[in-house]
């Protein structure tokens, strides 16, 4: 049973005196259903690509990117990495100049069918190296840390005609919304653990008293409109995945990681069509200040493996057309490794774009080995052309709209209009 | 607040830290210049909203740099006059015996109130915006709940009744002297589960932390060491197995409300934070900054307050702080013993000197009082109240309690801006809804069944910053695990959550459906709930019942049902 709340308050008028006096997300409902009855119109844009989906992996932590995409023909990465760098001939050789860490070999097969844009040296000016700060700049796009919705939650708030989609922002395998996807409104699901996803003991009486709770008296507290909207949510989103999941049949064994689960929930919603934009996966412990040569490749193994299998799946679903996938780091690491087997917090470092839609290459200038900003890689790409490139050439949106009257000009890296 | 009570309540902390005279002078004066101009005027005029669905006016992004990389000069920093920290004389009045569980016999007072049928006490138009409103909550029952909600974990009506007995001023002293309590049962409790004392798993630390939120008679104290494990986090998957996290927990809660000066020396030296920050590994010539960084940035200053520059030489100054044997132990030849310049201080720091100089800061007041307020009260405090808690703390030689003391006795704190301002953290939520209903339970699991799906993974924080803030706390798989966990509790399986509710009204001499509304609504939510959202309940209740609203309809089952929705709805989800 899933109860829809626009129906629920056309069928009762219990709690709900005017039409002024209801948060955001009634009006909107109430706005929608007087739109089907033609008696008003809106100017809200709908997206123009409804197919489509954005998948953002976190790499939490800051990622090293020196032993990521590895500059392993320049002396000066041994120089500086001592026993932390890995040895030429293990590199995976992209264009004889960089390579990929050994345990990204999966990502080096999809590099090798023309899946994979790497875009070097992304950082921003004034780099910051605390991760909360840095991170707080990468989700929300604001340099100056005054924004409080992240970027992809200022494009959800651009973006209407979603009431047919029941999970227009999914995050998998984390507890708490993701910055980026964050906006007092945002329509975005997260989900820990698809198997805890479902409602105990639920009935229709009772949650629809719950629903006049929640529609009424917290009007008046801060969290009132956060409550509202994400008890809807709850509604919506955990029949809908529960349903996708049930008929979700993959042929593709995913890695038993952490990761590798978070995926496949986000693979099962995409499959199951329900209308997916913005999905979002978390894999921290990438702040490796030690024993960074026992911890990295873990991790890297892990994203490598997990990506490589949800491409897959995706294709045999003959989904691999609409998805677009794009992973972030609050920061690189420190050039020159510590004392403790481990690198300390840093600057520049590439991203990755997978999937059908990129054109697979090499995006970016490699940041300079000999021009150090203080022991730190100086950005080449500000990320926020990478924004730019993936709202108005896959999202379908205006980038100004969303990160504001800086123009960046897209990267040329989608095989996309 | 009048000026002399409020001054009144400085001496009286003043006395009970043994103050010099010339402390005294330095309170008095903090005590006027916060008293004129007027407060309220000044805290009426900052009405900060917190929810702003509307953008806000952009600045160019690439107009300015966040944090000058340049040195800028600092303020020397001035001592401020310390109180030694051995000077704290026990109270010396007789130790307050904890208000034991003795049932009520008559009358009831709740009956009593629902007789006039008007529980509401805030009376908030039902649909308005909200506004900051300073003004205070009279009710006294009201304020009550709300102070050992959130200086502790909840509390049955039967607390509250004693706790109402012994009045507000002497509940706040028993809070803050909880070394005079006897906390005897909630150890027994502990040692009744047989846990390995030296290696415990992340489920038993769990199970013990929740045991203690929800049995402990020093509610203050537990919600101390939870707001420490918060700030001055650690996690156990990057810790590990051992004695480390419960030493840490311990440490905790041995220093509760000890200086902060003090705190963070032995934090500093504590094995669990050594192996969380890499400080184990920071060598002379091989400096790791990760616990240097930190220091300032998430225990004491904030980010933004210092340079790279800072981080590296406080860096130097922690070499050699290193572990053996699972016991700090200074490693001599691996300290860098050179000179070091430390925001704008030079000389041959050690890590101890990094502590002294940090605290010295005047943005380190403002920080901490911040966290603090930020915690009991609301958030986004005015300039103003964290001015005056900054002196507070800087005239006490750092003392957490006398900040503590200030926040819970303030009218900022009884304000009803500050009424059901926060969410519930999970282990708020669990700990405070067994303690409220007076639920026997061994929380077998809790923490993972429970408290861990709704975002809180005690003893293991996703990161280095803690737990989650405010909104943070929301989204649709923690609201969908709440609404879950009041659901397990609706149904009483007697193995995890043992009590009898049918009883408890029949005893309470409950009459009626209504009269059964407005009890769980006395217990859950202070009976501080708008008409209409009552309505929903007795609607609800009713429905169920079938046209038969006497107490013989009262089962169970029904009783479980209204009883998730009450637990259920947004109020209950703030604290």
């Amino acid at each position: 049973m899933l109860i829809s709340r626009r129906n629920f308050l056309k069928s009762s008028a219990v709690l709900v005196p005017t039409f002024a006096s209801l948060p955001l997300v009634f009006r909107r409902a109430v706005a929608s259903s007087i739109v089907e009855s033609g008696t008003h119109t809106t100017a809200y844009p709908t997206s123009p690509y409804p197919d489509r989906t954005l998948v953002v992996l976190q790499m939490a932590g800051g990622n090293d990117g020196l032993n990521t995409v590895i500059p392993f023909t320049d002396s000066r990465y041994y120089d500086h990495r001592s026993y932390l760098a890995v040895p030429g001939e293990d590199v995976l050789d992209l264009d004889g100049e960089v390579g990929l860490h050994p345990v990204l070999d999966k990502m080096k097969l999809l590099w090798d069918e023309g899946l994979l844009a790497i875009v070097q040296g992304v950082g921003y000016p004034n780099q910051s190296y605390s991760h909360f700060e840095s991170m707080h700049v990468w989700q929300t796009a604001d340099n100056d840390g005054n924004l409080n919705e992240g970027w992809l939650g200022r494009y959800f708030r651009e973006l209407e005609g979603m009431e047919g989609s029941a999970l227009p922002g999914l995050a998998v395998g984390r507890r708490t919304t993701p910055y980026e996807c964050s906006a007092v409104d945002a329509p975005m699901s997260v989900v820990q653990n698809i198997n805890r996803y479902r409602l105990a003991g639920s009935n229709k009486q009772r949650s629809e008293a719950l629903m006049k709770l929640y529609g009424g008296s917290s009007l008046t507290t801060p969290y009132g409109v956060l409550l509202d909207n994400t008890l809807e949510s709850v509604y919506k989103s955990s029949e809908a995945l529960q349903n996708a999941n049930k008929n979700y049949k993959s042929q593709i064994e995913y890695p038993d990681t952490s990761l590798g689960k978070s995926l496949k929930v986000l693979s099962a919603a995409i499959i199951g069509g329900l209308g997916v934009k913005v999905g979002h996966v978390t894999i921290g412990g990438f702040d490796t200040h030690s024993d960074q040569i026992v911890e990295q490749p873990d991790l890297l193994r892990e994203v490598s493996e997990a990506l490589y299998a949800f491409y897959q799946d995706l294709k045999a679903a003959n989904k691999d057309q609409d998805v677009l996938v794009m992973t972030w780091s609050e920061f690189g690491r420190r050039v020159k490794s510590n004392g403790s087997g481990g690198t300390d917090h840093g600057a520049a470092a590439p991203m990755f774009l997978l999937g059908s839609p990129v054109v697979g290459g090499i995006y970016g200038e490699r940041p300079d080995l000999r021009n150090l900003d203080k022991d730190n890689l100086r950005f080449t790409t500000d990320f926020r052309a990478v924004y730019s490139t993936i709202l108005e050439q896959w999202l379908g949106a205006s980038s100004e709209a969303v990160l504001g009257s800086e123009r960046f000009d897209p990267i040329p890296l989608l095989a996309v209009s | 607040m009048a000026l002399d009570k409020d001054r009144r309540a400085f001496l009286r902390t003043a006395a009970k830290l043994g103050l010099s005279a010339g402390a005294l002078v330095i309170f008095e004066q903090a005590c006027s210049q916060v008293d004129s101009p007027s407060r309220s005027s000044s805290v009426l005029a900052t009405p900060q909203s917190r929810v702003n669905p509307t953008p806000q006016p952009r600045v160019t992004p690439t107009a300015q740099p966040r944090v000058t990389p340049t040195r800028q000069p600092r303020v020397t920093p001035t001592r401020q006059p310390r109180v030694t920290p051995t000077a704290q004389p026990r109270v010396t009045s007789t130790p307050v015996a904890y208000p034991t569980a003795t049932p009520r016999i008559v009358p009831d007072p709740v009956v009593e109130s629902t007789a006039t049928a008007e529980p509401t006490v805030i009376s908030t138009p039902h649909v308005t915006t909200p506004a900051p409103d300073d003004s205070s909550i009279t009710d006294q029952r009201v304020r009550m709940g709300h102070l050992l909600r959130r200086a502790g974990f909840g509390a049955s009506r039967q607390e509250i009744d004693r706790f109402l007995d012994m009045g507000e001023e002497k509940t706040v002293s028993f809070l803050l002297e909880y070394d005079q309590v006897d906390d005897s049962d909630v150890d027994m409790r502990l040692a009744a589960l047989n846990l390995d004392p030296l290696d415990h798993s992340l489920k038993d630390l769990q199970r013990m932390a929740l045991i203690r939120m929800i049995y402990t008679q020093r509610p203050l104290q537990e919600k101390m060491v939870l707001f420490w494990h918060g700030l001055l986090t650690s996690g156990y998957k990057k810790v590990g197995r051992g004695p480390y996290m419960l030493n840490q927990d311990e440490l905790f809660r041995r220093h509760a409300l000890s200086p902060y000066d003090g705190l963070l020396k032995a934090v500093a030296k504590d094995p669990a934070m050594m192996i969380w920050l890499d400080s184990r590994v920071n060598k002379k010539n091989k400096p790791n900054e990760n616990f240097a960084r930190e220091l300032m940035e998430l225990f004491s200053m904030g980010v933004g307050t210092f340079t790279e520059f800072d981080v590296k030489e406080a860096a130097r100054s922690f070499t050699g702080w290193s572990l053996r044997k699972k016991e700090f132990f200074f490693e001599e030849n691996q300290h860098d013993f050179g000179q070091k310049t430390f925001l704008g201080i030079t000389g041959n720091h050690d890590g101890t000197d990094i502590v002294d100089i940090v605290m010295g800061q005047p943005i380190t007041s403002q920080f901490i009082s911040g966290k603090l307020f930020e915690f009991f009260a609301y958030e986004n405090p005015e300039q103003e109240v964290l001015a005056e808690l900054a002196s507070t703390f800087n005239a006490t030689g750092y003392s957490i309690k006398a900040v503590v003391e200030k926040i819970l006795t303030s009218d900022e704190f009884y304000s009803k801006k500050a009424y059901r301002a926060k969410i519930k953290s999970p282990a708020e939520l669990v700990a405070g809804t067994v303690r409220t209903l007076g639920i026997e339970t061994h929380a077998n699991n809790f923490g993972s069944n429970y408290v861990t799906p709704m975002g809180q993974e005690l003893f293991n924080p996703f990161d280095v910053s803690g737990w989650p803030e405010g909104g943070e706390w929301i989204n649709s798989s923690t609201l969908l695990n709440r609404l879950n966990f009041v659901n397990a509790v609706s149904k009483g399986n007697k193995r995890a959550f043992d009590y009898d509710l049918v009883t408890s009204l029949k005893s309470n001499n409950i009459k009626s459906t209504e009269e059964a509304v407005d009890y769980l609504l006395d217990l859950c939510l202070d009976s501080v709930v708008p008409d209409q959202e009552r309505a929903v309940f007795v609607g609800y209740l009713n429905g169920l019942v079938g046209g038969d609203n006497s107490v013989n309809a009262l089962n169970k089952s029904r009783l479980g049902s209204l009883m998730y929705l009450v637990m259920s709805s947004p109020d209950y989800q703030l604290g």
